[in-house]
């Protein structure tokens, strides 16, 4: 294992972190709000170090520009679906 | 009155022109990362094609970017980015949980399209911060936030927009 695997698999064993981090805070976070928090956050910083990941082991500036747009269309599912759920949410209660 | 009209017209044209320029730029680099060179001078097409329509169909007064400040709000992005995510993750595995959730309204004064839509977008993954509602006239949005302290950040979040965008600083955000 050379010097380049060893950062991927660093990256990857801490982006599966905050994947896991995020699926814990999913689990134990008590309203759907915060519930919301904890997946768009950890995630966000969960596919942003796995992508790394990737980029480091691909070493090719336009597979690591398609590991980018892959995670900023990850961003944007994110915050477009958590901005509806949370307000559907809110909405529901009142 | 006429001749301010017109001077607002044009500006608002130039503003326009610019906005479809920036499009094309970034539907070109998409392109050129999907395909590489083969077909490029399809992508130009497509890409041409795209940001033009983009931007006649775009409502509203478009808000072009300031591409050199794009580097300095992408950095800002990725520190909170791993501040938003070690903070919930640290919250997530605590025993005790420290979260403190609640509600708060605040005052948009951003303008309305791209300037409105990437505060709306970006504070949901700024950390501790959630944007829950937007009134229906796009003023007023209600964050839910899992610490009080949260609410800084928004307002870091709206200076830097600004800068990037352009715009003049917020009055209210001291209030």
């Amino acid at each position: 294992m050379n010097f380049q695997d060893g950062i991927a698999v660093v990256l990857l064993i801490a982006g599966c972190f905050f994947y896991l981090a995020g699926t814990v805070g999913l689990l134990r976070f008590g309203d759907v709000h915060s519930r919301l928090h904890a997946l768009t956050k950890a995630d966000n910083l969960g596919l942003m170090l796995v992508c790394a990941a990737l980029a480091v082991l691909a070493a090719d500036w336009r597979i690591s520009a398609l590991l980018a747009l892959i995670w900023l269309l990850g961003l944007l599912a994110a915050t477009v679906s958590a901005h509806l759920i949370a307000r559907h949410a809110r909405r529901g209660w009142e | 009155m006429a001749g301010s009209d017109v001077g607002k017209q044009s500006i608002s044209n130039r503003q326009r022109m610019v906005w479809i320029g920036q499009t094309f730029v970034v539907l070109a680099l998409v392109w050129l990362a999907l395909n590489g060179l083969d077909g490029w001078w399809f992508g130009l097409l497509a890409a041409s094609v795209g940001a033009v329509v983009g931007g006649l169909l775009a409502s509203g007064q478009p808000h072009p970017w300031r591409p050199h400040r794009l580097a300095g709000f992408a950095l800002f992005f990725l520190v909170e980015s791993f501040k938003g995510g070690i903070d919930v993750a640290w919250r997530a595995f605590r025993p005790d949980l420290p979260i403190n959730p609640e509600f708060h309204r605040c005052r948009l004064d951003l303008p309305e399209g791209q300037p409105r839509t990437l505060m709306v977008s970006v504070i949901s993954l700024l950390p501790g911060t959630l944007s829950a509602d937007l009134s229906d006239d796009g003023r007023e949005l209600i964050i839910h936030t899992l610490m009080p302290e949260a609410m800084d950040s928004v307002w870091r979040l709206d200076a830097r927009i600004r800068h990037l965008f352009s715009l003049p600083a917020a009055e209210a955000a001291d209030e």
